[in-house]
């Protein structure tokens, strides 16, 4: 069943079409991955769904309910979490407000002890780190607490803006261990990364964004094994 | 010592009237970027507000102070409804707010010309008499302004740090994009921070009102003040804010017996301009790096 | 397409020129003509303050502070000093150069909203010192005149000698030199606009990181334009005082500063002509309202909301929207980099 339906998505930013029109379906459950070159719009795909960028064209359906050019907050509120490229912390507030900011809705935050719970379980560290101001977090730390807030959202889908992005390989490998525990788990993931290699073996689909547009949509193995695939991509 | 205590009473006055204005001009700065030029309007209109209701309408005191703010707090609402939402997110939203409200304020004040008269009036919500301390006097005003002040600051300060509501505002300041992330409105909440602000700013310019008087011009030396203030402080610093207001108050009451009060303003501009060559990010502000 | 916008714009300066070159042969009118010599000086301060605020980015509120130190660096010239006025109004015009690059100095380094405060704020110390001065530097036989002259200001330091030149027909002499400095202004904006200096102000708003990797330092350019810009604003200051023979503190009016804000807003804030539109309009419209002076605030208010929240552009944009002029409209959004067109 599928969970989120995207449908001839077009953003612009001013003349410039960026995204031309792509769809692509996430299933429950699933852990999808939207991988490319920089540049072709990865980004800008993540912040048109959870409506920072207006969508010119197309539509985004969650639960078969649209949601195109909703306000952000309703977005949230429908179960879409977005963990923005490079953390978006709040700088100044502590590492436990950071996190209570992720369940600012009624309905998470009804929920707030249970989830904080949770989040400490999953990232010990960061209940050790919980009076701490954010800016003063290493960068390992602060992706942790990015995507504890996203956590405590709750929601239906967890996306995932380049949770590699600047780390070192070792703390790299924890923030994948990371992701790839919440999808066993059952959540439905949607990442982006520009390293297509790391991701092909974890997640259930690929889907490769070349300037604008989906340019192939099959399972990490077939990515592995399509030689021309793999030769496009590295040579474009 | 009598001469300190005289200081410190009208320093400590000065920058509660300023400290209450311009909490509501940093909010606005740190969560939308806008200089709201229109304070000195909103100011003229709480006072003239708070004096008509118990003038033409006899209502007692502190209901002619409440209705003045709920005044100042529609006006601000109506700003960010007809001008700063309109252009949320367009280019050179800065330079454009900063003009709208410049032409908003204008009309503000030529309304309040028009229905109240070019000539000065006395503010009708004052404490008469004081008290003795020693051989000087404190006037009950100065007492009421202080108090009233004081409790605002911290009724303020207790919202943005312990409430929701406040958790929201803070973070839209410190970024708009998360927080919406997040599922903060922030629209819901920048109209919420020009009422807020709307309000404070009324209280202010009643305060202001039963020290010089009314007129509807009487709001422009204290906006200029209050951006002052919140230049000094690090543009958007709240809490950096009300501790520059009180300083400056201070300063001012200071000049003001060494050198007269006619230059008291010029001397106090001339140490801000010194001020922001030396730290051109604000006492209290950081020092922003560029990233391209 | 080769038709160069630079061309275009001086021969349209030159055709506006020569119009306003006959109109005193055409109406004699003293009325007309002052009014029009009146325009010229704020077209002047429009277009010079267009260049600081819409092109070079500079959110400087001390224009009409710099004006007033052209006009009352003219008076106290020729007053003390006894020079001729035209000498003193070059002169004078060469000081507001001076003040404007300590002023540019101390604001410069400073980001947007703080440069607006303490430009506004350097206008205002200058407004007190003048007005709260009240010792006597000399005693005319008017009574006690303070060194900038206090709440009264300067009268009687000369004037530009076209009275004994034309007789009662002075005003066209005022009227031509007018017209002169504002196509001298002018054709100056078109050079900024079109030269390197408006060259290096697009590239740093559109690819700030590139134009700073090449070598564009933004705060030089500032102070150029700045600096330059201030000629002509104090000149036209300069100008004003001879024209008028008075100059008082009410040059520094927060007033005035909005009317001529209002006039760049309305016109089209950063292109080539706005200015002049702009101020033309609402100078019209300010004599149309005379007869219901006591709207005129509101009236400005509104235009000023209005404009900015309807027309970002002004009315140049909305005109140039069809146009296809690119180096008119600087502040039009970058063009799309070609190697991510599609094909």
């Amino acid at each position: 069943m599928s969970l989120l339906e995207i449908s001839g998505l077009e953003v612009a930013y001013g003349v410039q079409r960026v995204i031309r029109g792509i769809s692509l379906t996430i299933k429950e459950g699933e852990f999808a991955a939207l991988v490319g070159p920089n540049g072709h719009g990865k980004t800008t795909v993540l912040r048109a769904i959870s409506g920072l960028a207006r969508a010119r064209a197309g539509e985004i359906r969650l639960d078969g309910k649209a949601l195109t050019r909703a306000r952000p907050d309703r977005i949230v509120a429908a179960g879409i979490i977005h963990v923005p490229q490079g953390d978006l912390l709040f700088p100044g507030m502590s590492v436990l407000d950071n996190l209570r900011m992720g369940a600012y809705l009624p309905e998470a935050a009804r929920d707030e002890a249970r989830r904080l719970d949770e989040v400490f379980t999953l990232l010990p560290k960061l209940r050790d780190r919980q009076t701490q101001t954010a800016s003063t977090l290493s960068g390992g730390e602060r992706r942790m607490v990015g995507i504890g807030r996203g956590l405590m959202a709750g929601g239906r889908i967890l996306m995932l803006d380049e949770p590699s992005l600047g780390l070192a390989p070792i703390v790299i490998d924890q923030i994948y261990e990371l992701v790839q525990a919440l999808a066993k788990s059952g959540r439905t993931i949607l990442v982006v990364e520009e390293n297509a290699i790391r991701i092909a073996d974890m997640a259930d689909r690929m889907h490769l964004l070349d300037n604008g547009a989906i340019a192939w949509s099959g399972t990490g193995q077939e990515f592995l094994s399509s030689p021309e695939i793999f030769a496009t991509y590295l040579g474009g | 010592m009598d001469v300190a205590t005289q200081i410190l009473i009208s320093g400590l006055t000065l920058g509660a009237v300023y400290a209450v204005s311009t909490i509501g001009l940093a909010l606005i700065f740190g969560a939308l970027n806008m200089l709201n030029m229109a304070q000195g309007g909103l100011l003229a209109l709480g006072g003239y507000i708070a004096m008509w209701a118990m003038q033409a309408m006899g209502w007692p005191a502190p209901l002619a102070a409440l209705a003045a703010m709920a005044a100042g707090s529609l006006a601000g609402g109506l700003i960010f409804v007809a001008a700063a939402r309109p252009m949320l997110g367009g280019e050179g939203f800065e330079t454009r707010i900063f003009i709208a409200t410049i032409g908003i304020g204008l009309m503000l004040e030529s309304v309040i010309l028009k229905l109240f008269g070019p000539q000065p009036q006395a503010q009708s919500l004052k404490l008469e008499g004081g008290i003795m301390l020693g051989q000087v006097n404190l006037p009950w005003q100065n007492a009421l302004i202080f108090g009233t002040a004081l409790l605002m600051l911290v009724l303020v300060a207790g919202m943005l740090n312990r409430s929701r509501l406040g958790r929201a505002i803070r973070a839209t300041s410190m970024n708009r994009d998360a927080a919406q992330l997040m599922g903060v409105p922030i629209r819901r909440i920048y109209l919420t921070i020009l009422m807020l602000s709307g309000a404070l700013a009324a209280l202010s310019g009643i305060m202001i009102s039963s020290m010089s008087g009314l007129l509807p011009n009487m709001g422009a030396d204290p906006m200029l003040k209050a951006f002052i203030i919140c230049v000094v402080a690090g543009l958007g610093n709240v809490p950096g804010a009300a501790l520059t207001a009180f300083a400056i108050g201070m300063l001012e009451a200071v000049i003001q017996y060494i050198f007269g009060v006619q230059y008291a303003f010029a001397i106090l501009l001339c140490l801000v301009i010194a001020v922001l060559i030396w730290r051109p990010q604000g006492v209290f502000g950081q020092k922003e790096v560029v990233r391209l | 397409m080769i038709r160069s916008p630079v061309r275009r714009d001086v021969v349209i300066a030159l055709v506006l020129f020569l119009l306003m070159l006959a109109v005193p042969l055409l109406t004699g009118t003293r009325y007309v003509l002052t009014q029009l010599t009146v325009f010229f000086i704020w077209a002047v301060v429009a277009s010079q303050w267009n260049l600081v605020l819409g092109v070079a980015g500079i959110f400087s509120l001390a224009q009409m502070a710099l004006f007033a130190v052209g006009a009352y660096a003219t008076a106290m010239l020729a007053y003390y000093i006894g020079l001729m006025l035209p000498a003193a109004m070059l002169l004078a015009a060469l000081v507001t150069v001076g003040v404007s690059l300590v002023i540019g100095f101390a604001c410069l380094r400073l980001k947007g909203p703080y440069v607006a405060l303490l430009t506004l704020a350097i206008g205002q110390v200058m407004y007190l010192l003048v007005v709260n001065d009240t010792a006597c530097f000399t005693t005319p036989a008017s009574g006690c005149l303070p060194l900038f002259g206090g709440a009264r200001g300067f009268s009687r330091f000369g004037d530009l000698g076209f009275r004994d030149l034309l007789g009662s027909k002075w005003y066209v002499g005022h009227y031509y030199t007018g017209l002169v400095l504002l196509l001298a202004a002018q054709l100056f904006c078109i050079a900024i606009i079109h030269g390197p200096l408006g060259l290096a102000f697009r590239g740093l708003r559109d690819n700030p990181g590139l134009a700073l990797a090449r070598g564009v330092s933004r705060m030089r350019y500032q102070l150029w334009v700045f600096g330059l810009s201030a000629f002509f604003t104090g000149l036209a200051g300069a100008f004003h005082a001879a024209h008028f023979g008075v100059v008082g503190p009410t040059a520094f009016a927060f007033a005035m500063l909005l009317f001529i804000l209002a006039m760049i807003v309305v016109g089209g804030l950063g292109t080539t002509w706005g200015p002049l539109i702009g101020a033309a309009l609402l100078m019209w419209a300010d004599e149309g309202l005379r007869e219901v002076s006591d709207w005129r605030e509101i009236g400005i208010g509104l235009v000023l909301a209005g404009c900015v929240i309807l027309f970002p552009k002004g009315l140049a944009g909305i005109r140039l929207r069809f146009s296809q002029g690119r180096g008119q409209r600087p502040d039009a959004p970058p063009a799309p980099p070609p190697h991510t067109k599609p094909v």
